[in-house]
């Protein structure tokens, strides 16, 4: 099986040969593969030099956190990419988002109001969790399309807050 | 004598308190909330109270069910721990007037320290330099403001009296800009805390946050431990300390006059017990009184480390009414330490608290590595208290093989089930201006990325790429394993109709 991995701006060919052989970009290597328990972690032997990483999967990604650094990587197939470039990428614009809390708490304010054009990293949410404000931004630009909590509010992880359109 | 300690605190700062007590040989009595009952303090505690449900102020701010718990079960004395209770001089009176011994200074010790003004007046009385600025006079008139300016000297700051996270703080380079930057600041503080007042500070260019503790003993003894570095900072919260430090070590006659000038103040309150004094150092290394924090510091285990002293035990022991057995001159640092505070936060999202179940736990050990923690695998970090998890510090001979070896620790360390800043301790370890002592109380907000193409020494993104591809490439797998048909070969309709002519 052959995946075209992508971390950044750079694109890596990984072909799985077999169990123990995987080709990286045209040379061939010997890995051990482990999952580690139950767990987000998982260890790599490769040609004998031993790495550990927490792998978090994400929406569109795989978070891979290694010797205290951070690779978000996207995996696609062949055959996915073939698809991809045929339809053109039109993910994320056109669908609304759904701000959702990223843990419970109290709504200490919301800056904005519905209908209100809001860009790119525009607080959105005051949220107080663990004696701490924090500051939940837009991921995009868009408009408030429905506000759905108001301040003093508890709510729950993952309750949508707000939605931008 | 008490031989019983009641602990009104949670998490680690409970665990390490019921250590010293183990160690002396006393009983520890803890108390939790309705979400602790599974918190590791009520594990190791000789006995354990409900306070109340999870909220603080329904639990471990109930200082009355506190002391009535201690007095039902016959504790002799209070340890307060840090934050909650530790600084309200009413409940320090409230435990004496019970008949408790409160382990931590006098009620007046902390009110003095706790009133801004009255710190300052005390301590500049006693000859100690406060940061020069008009905080704790009361609510001046922009007319007040604009006088008293020139005395405090360009540049300075205008800051909000209810203020915090830099709401309503303005530069001032010269008297010119003022009166605009004034009413800036106070619409600003206005809109922020519904409080316009404000009040002036000197800018105190490049500053670190040092800090000396001290302890006191109930004759009136009191010496200094040497300083801690506290200007790792964000918000305003401490993420790493290290003691001695770097902009101190080599000059022994600084350390000597800062930490007198730390003895005095806590003497001009009549201080007993164990207390931090802050200051902040500008780069010529004028040193300014900032606070006194009149409790135990998270912090307190770097100066442990490099001074040999066990800072709670002295605390027990003061409070019994012995003698320091120290003099200053026994008092010497030795090596250096670093602590790194693990935050359940996510350094990747805007240092986001991360909430849930730590479903695994795997702690660093090995040479000069100590982990004071208060969670196991299965506790739920709820999002009722602060968000410190555990504190991980090392010990090394020189600052060099602290750092070494605080690298080696974090790679250790394993928290799985929330997310976890030890990547932004890792990324700190690496920094070039960290390892060379370089950095101020404004670094990590200004100078510190943990952006991924800020540093690709040391990277492995090829390694990511097969790790990444291999976990996508069994999740498929699993998927696909799902879609197949049964083990059986056969197809359900013929396994069906067998079993039905089995049936006639």
């Amino acid at each position: 099986m052959k995946y075209v991995t992508t971390i950044g701006d750079e694109e890596y060919i990984v072909e799985i040969l077999d169990e123990q052989r995987i080709e990286l970009n045209g040379t061939e290597y010997v890995v051990d593969f482990d999952e580690l328990g139950d767990q987000p972690v998982f260890s790599l032997l490769v040609d004998g030099r031993s790495y550990e990483a927490y792998v978090y999967p994400s929406e569109e990604s795989l978070q891979v956190l290694m010797h205290g650094r951070f690779y978000p990587a996207t995996v696609e197939d062949e055959r996915e990419r073939r698809l991809k470039a045929a339809t053109g990428s039109v993910i994320t614009e056109g669908v609304e988002y759904h701000l959702k809390a990223p843990m419970p708490g109290l709504v200490v304010e919301i800056p904005v109001e519905q209908g209100q054009q809001v860009e790119k990293d525009d607080v959105l949410v005051i949220l107080e969790s663990m004696k701490m404000q924090n500051e939940l931004r837009s991921p995009r630009p868009g408009i408030v399309s429905r506000v759905r909590v108001e301040a003093n509010d508890s709510v729950e992880q993952h309750q949508t807050l707000l939605s931008i359109d | 004598m008490f031989k019983k300690i009641l602990i009104a605190n949670r998490g680690e700062i409970a665990v390490r308190i019921i250590r010293a007590c183990r160690e002396l040989g006393m009983q520890s009595v803890a108390v939790y909330s309705e979400a602790d009952r599974q918190a590791l303090h009520v594990r190791y505690a000789d006995e354990a109270f409900l306070l109340g449900p999870a909220p603080a102020r329904d639990s471990y701010l109930r200082g009355d069910k506190i002391i009535d718990i201690a007095k039902r079960c016959g504790a002799g004395a209070i340890h307060p721990g840090y934050g909650f209770l530790a600084e309200r001089a009413d409940f320090a009176q409230a435990c004496i007037d019970a008949g408790l011994a409160f382990i931590g200074p006098k009620p007046s010790s902390i009110a003095a320290m706790g009133d801004k003004a009255i710190a300052r007046a005390t301590v500049s009385s006693a000859g100690v330099a406060v940061v020069p600025g008009t905080e704790g006079e009361g609510n001046l008139s922009d007319e007040d403001l604009l006088s008293k300016a020139p005395d405090i000297g360009f540049p300075l700051l205008i800051k909000a009296t209810a203020g915090g996270g830099g709401k309503g703080m303005r530069e001032v380079k010269e008297i010119s800009e003022m009166p605009a930057l004034i009413s800036s600041a106070r619409r600003e503080a206005e809109s922020s805390f519904g409080d316009g007042n404000v009040y002036l500070e000197k800018l105190i260019e490049g500053a670190r946050h040092i800090e000396f503790q001290v302890l006191a003993d109930q004759f009136g003894k009191t010496i200094h431990l040497g300083e801690r570095e506290c200007s790792l900072q964000r918000r305003h919260q401490k993420l790493l300390e290290e003691s001695p430090s770097p902009f101190i070590t080599g000059n022994d006659e600084l350390r000597q006059h800062m930490g007198d000038v730390a003895v005095r103040a806590s003497k001009a309150v009549g201080y007993v017990n164990a207390g931090t004094i802050e200051f902040l150092v500008d780069k010529e290394k004028n040193y300014y009184f900032l606070e006194m924090n009149t409790r135990l510091q998270v912090e307190h285990p770097v100066t442990e480390m490099v001074t040999g002293l066990d800072i709670v035990k002295e605390q027990i022991r003061i409070a019994r009414g012995r003698h320091l057995r120290y003099e200053q001159e026994d008092i010497t640092l030795k090596g250096s330490a670093i602590e790194c505070r693990i935050n359940a936060e996510d350094p990747y999202n805007n240092f986001m608290p991360s909430t849930g179940r730590i479903t695994h736990n795997l702690l660093p050990t090995g040479p000069g590595v100590r982990v004071d923690s208060g969670v196991y695998p299965g506790f739920e970090i709820s999002p009722y208290y602060d968000s410190l998890i555990s504190k991980l510090i090392v010990w090394g001979e020189t600052r060099a093989e602290a750092i070494l070896r605080m690298r080696r620790s974090l790679e250790e360390y394993k928290v799985v089930g929330v997310r976890t800043n030890i990547p932004f301790h890792q990324n700190l370890m690496d920094s070039t201006r960290f390892i060379g002592g370089q950095y101020d109380t404004r670094f990590v907000e200004e100078r510190f990325s943990m952006e991924f193409y800020e540093n690709l020494k040391g990277t492995v993104p090829e390694i990511a790429a097969i790790i990444a591809t291999l976990v996508a490439h069994r999740q498929n797998q699993l998927t696909a394993n799902i879609m197949q048909r049964s083990p059986r070969d056969t197809s359900n309709w013929k396994w069906l109709s067998r079993w039905e002519r089995m049936q006639r």
